[in-house]
């Protein structure tokens, strides 16, 4: 009795002990620092590291395809076309969905993979971040969450895909795609203008 | 709620049914779903306050916006994600719509992401107004696209929703329900502080300084930053009191730089609005000084220097008292058999180290068993409604009371007897034989250990989590620490002391710094409730100590029961406890809080103040605040004067007093009509006079030369 009591004390102590002790720390990355390295599963079952791009410049875009302010940028073929351009210009462009099993946008392999063929996506790699480990160390809060990592592997841009925060496909034509002009300007050396934004849209839907 | 709503907000159809039915219209505008119809989960619909506005004036417009169970809308700020509401209005000549006044939010953390929302029904209101050229009658059709966000912990589902309705210019009348109707969503806006915050970044850490009198009450404080980019809402927010001064330390997502406008949360649905002005990191240390931690809610992480340096020492004494426990009577024999007994088993040194770490984690962990149970009291003490909070005079009275226990039973006017517990968990050998005897070392110990634990159970209460549990921890490694060097340096074993009375006398002498505890204990008391709360505190703990010494004369007769008296003694310490004065102004003189009413005076009414004006005597009309330190100062400084009381006392004066800590709607209004947001307000009626607006700071003087 005695020793059940003591092991059960122990452990609640220990428990709350150790809880407190490991807060959760939420690092966001600064732009010009080194963005973190990731390895992750994609559509087709590979592993993609983000060290097999050195040299190139990355885009980062968080997705939930259950998001009604990603399908703004889907259904209208805005996000596609971004990607397609991006591509052109021998960017390398990964999509990745931090969503937790059984949450919103959480899709298997197969699904994954029918959602990319259906709505015509071109970016290089779907990669699935069940944990929320990818999403949580760059700091990604909302679908979607855009982030550029240039040529040396540093944090260049992250923000919003553009500067106009509505659900809305009608005001898709009159915005500033951060993106595509950020891309612009690391292609002609120069600076990037817009290095950071306010990113719109649903919450990334975490685990915990 | 739209569906008691006397103002007619139609969509046109529904205008022409309501006019040929002449049924009184309460037909609600209803929201489209922007994916595929159905019913919105947030419902919306326009309300003016009078349903017939007056040309030349401003009339409030409420947004009154319903969330469907589960579902919420967001603030101006809508945090890490979601996006606020937006309105394009088209509007006739002669109307114009100003800016949107959200209530206080609330806090919703999904996944680690920070949302500012609202899960009840809210309005956001807005004053229309009507330009003087328009004849009354005259219909004014006015419409408008409202846009916003619809989210579930799950989903988010953006809503629209073209509104129309027909304004008419009239008389202005307000009727009594949309007056109480209105009045209602007021009183949750924040309200304007109206002295300037200050904040400082360094590193990835920002402070914000925001002037709070120090005797002002405020339930669950949280900053709600309006400006985006500065502060990290994720973060935890740490909130210390600093005099006059509320400080809240959490993330920083810039270097500053700009303005840092915000809401301050002070009660349910209670806020200040305010802007902090950047001092430059050369600031950041001073915004933090002295300052006292107030509630448990933040992390360790975001502990603040000047609190690292307490707690360090706190940690620090912790291990030491620890370690004194050693020599405690009933500590000191178990150490020494064991130590005894690693002296002679003579067996492997390794085994020995393993012993001694067992032995430590043994006590570690029962400490912090402790702690985690203290916690836990905290967590649910905090759920039913204590703050725990060591600017409240009777959390230092209970500190007081225990100290004094703590300090006789050393001195050893009463014992705490004894535990017994079998020993079969500790004879195992071992490993877990030393876990063991570590735990139970811990606890078998505890009446003698019982003034250090409970000093660090007072720490803990006090403390933020991580740290509190941090003293418990460094209180079992003080304990567990000759052990532990015993078991990697054997040749210390054999100069291991006897035990012996010389550990009796070493007892006696520790109640002295005990006893000196309580003397701060109770100087700090009478700090914070005067002569009269010291005088209770004292005689508390006087009467406490009493039945103590009753309990350890039937102690040493070996009474049964020797513990009767302790009944009526904790009965005299929570009747004292009861008649403590709470929020008697203090004599420290830091503070703004005035000592009682110098300058008696009635509340505040409109009806009053007309009564009185009709009677021809002169009034003296003040609007203030807790929060407000503006206001407590210029009370301090000149209205709760005698000179001043004196002056007005001689001219017949009636004062009154207009309290808005919370909204009050009337004084709102009152406010309003004499054109300022907030407090403080200073009016003077001479017999049959106009209202002469005194200035923001007031002196004796000019109170006193209103009547000269």
């Amino acid at each position: 009795m005695l020793k059940q009591t003591l092991i059960a004390t122990a452990i609640t102590g220990a428990t709350l002990g150790g809880y407190a002790l490991i807060a959760p720390s939420q690092a966001a990355v600064q732009n010009g620092a080194e963005a973190r390295g990731f390895m992750l599963t994609n559509a087709d079952g590979e592993r993609v590291s983000l060290r097999d791009f050195k040299g190139k410049t990355v885009v980062l875009e968080w997705h939930n395809p259950g998001c009604p302010f990603v399908q703004k940028h889907y259904n209208s073929g805005n996000m596609q076309q971004t990607q397609a351009a991006a591509k052109a210009d021998g960017v390398v462009w990964l999509t990745i969905n931090s969503g937790a099993a059984g949450k919103q946008g959480d899709l298997t392999a197969d699904e994954a993979r029918a959602m990319i063929a259906d709505q015509d996506f071109n970016s290089a790699h779907y990669l699935f971040d069940r944990d929320g480990r990818v999403g949580k160390a760059y700091g990604a809060k909302t679908t979607p969450h855009m982030y550029i990592i240039d040529g040396t592997g540093m944090l260049v841009y992250q923000g919003g895909i553009d500067d106009k925060p509505t659900a809305n496909q009608a005001d898709i034509p009159g915005a500033r795609n951060h993106v595509t002009e950020a891309l612009k300007e690391i292609k002609a050396g120069k600076a990037v203008s817009v290095a950071s934004s306010r990113p719109y849209g649903c919450s990334v839907k975490y685990a915990s | 709620m739209n569906r008691t709503m006397p103002f007619p907000l139609i969509q046109p159809v529904a205008l022409l049914l309501a006019l040929l039915t002449m049924l009184m219209p309460i037909i609600p505008a209803q929201a489209q779903n922007a994916f595929g119809g159905g019913e919105p989960n947030i419902t919306a619909a326009f309300e003016l306050e009078s349903e017939a506005p007056k040309p030349g004036e401003t009339v409030t417009l409420a947004l009154t916006m319903s969330p469907a169970p589960t579902w919420h809308g967001y603030w101006a700020n809508p945090g890490d994600a979601g996006i606020p509401a937006t309105l394009k209005w088209t509007l006739p000549e002669g109307v114009g719509i100003g800016e949107l006044s959200y209530p206080v939010p609330d806090t919703l953390v999904i996944g680690g992401i920070m949302n500012f929302i609202y899960e009840e029904d809210y309005a956001l209101l807005m004053p229309l107004t009507l330009d003087a050229s328009i004849a009354p009658g005259t219909e004014l059709p006015v419409s408008v696209k409202a846009e916003w966000l619809a989210c579930t912990d799950e989903i988010c589902v953006p809503e629209e929703d073209e509104l129309s309705f027909t304004v008419i210019a009239g008389d202005g009348t307000v009727s009594d329900d949309a007056r109480a109707r209105f009045d209602g969503w007021r009183a949750r806006l924040p309200a304007p502080l109206g002295n300037e915050a200050s904040y400082a970044v360094s590193g990835e850490t920002i402070r914000i300084s925001i002037p709070f009198p120090a005797t002002s009450e405020i339930e669950e404080p949280y900053f709600f930053p309006l400006t985006d980019g500065v502060v990290d809402y994720s973060a935890p927010q740490t909130v210390l009191r600093q005099g006059d001064n509320l400080v809240i330390e959490t993330g920083a997502r810039s270097i500053g730089g700009v303005p840092l406008q915000g809401v301050l949360r002070i009660g349910a649905h209670q806020g200040l609005s305010l802007t902090a002005r950047d001092i430059g990191a050369d600031g950041f240390a001073g915004l933090g000084d002295g300052a006292v931690a107030m509630d448990g809610a933040g992390s360790g992480s975001a502990l603040a220097d000047a609190g690292m340096a307490t707690f360090l020492l706190a940690f620090g004494g912790a291990i030491i008292g620890g370690l004194l426990l050693n020599i405690f009577p009933c500590v000191f024999p178990i150490l020494s058999l064991k130590a005894i007994s690693l002296a002679k088993a003579g067996g492997a040194e390794s085994h020995a180290r393993r012993d001694a770490l067992a032995y430590t984690a043994g006590i570690v962990l029962f400490c912090l068993a402790l702690g985690g149970a203290m916690l836990a009291l905290r967590a649910f003490g905090a759920e039913i409604g204590w703050g725990f909070q060591l600017q409240d005079p009777r959390i230092i009275f209970v500190l007081l009371i225990l100290f004094t226990a703590i300090a006789f039973n050393l001195a050893g006017l009463f014992e705490l007897g004894t535990v017994a517990v079998g020993d079969g968990l500790a004879s195992q050998s071992g490993a877990r034989g030393a876990f063991w005897t570590g735990a139970l070392a811990a606890l078998v110990a505890t009446p003698c250990s019982a003034p250090f634990m409970a000093t660090a159970m007072g720490a803990a209460i006090v403390l933020p989590p991580l740290a509190g549990m941090l003293i418990f921890v460094g209180l079992g490694l003080g304990l567990a620490l000759p052990f532990l060097i015993l078991g990697f340096a054997p040749p210390l074993r054999k100069m291991m002391p006897r035990p012996g009375p010389w550990m009796d006398t070493f007892r006696r002498i520790m109640s002295v710094p005990m006893f000196i505890s309580v003397l701060a204990l109770a100087w700090l008391l009478g700090q914070q409730t005067g002569n009269e709360g010291l005088m209770i505190g004292l005689s508390g703990a006087m009467i406490f100590a009493l039945f103590l010494w009753w309990v350890g004369r039937r102690q040493q007769r070996g009474a049964e029961r020797s513990w009767l008296p302790a009944a009526p003694a904790l009965a005299a310490a929570v009747a004292a406890l009861l008649v403590l004065p709470v929020a008697a102004g203090g004599s420290a003189g830091v503070s703004a809080e005035t000592a009682g009413e110098t300058l008696a005076s009635e509340a505040f009414s409109e009806t009053r103040l007309a009564s009185l004006r009709a009677e021809g005597r002169p009034v003296f009309a003040y609007f203030t605040a807790d929060w407000c330190i503006t206001c407590k100062a210029n009370e301090a400084a000149a209205v709760q004067r005698q000179a001043t009381a004196d002056a007005f006392a001689g001219a017949d004066v009636a004062v009154l007093k207009g309290d808005w800590t919370r909204r009050d709607a009337e004084i709102t209004r009152y406010l309003e009509e004499h054109g300022r947001s907030g407090v403080p307000l200073y009016v003077y009626y001479a017999p049959g006079g106009e209202a002469k607006i005194l200035p923001q700071v007031l002196t004796v003087d000019t109170l006193t030369s209103l009547v000269s």
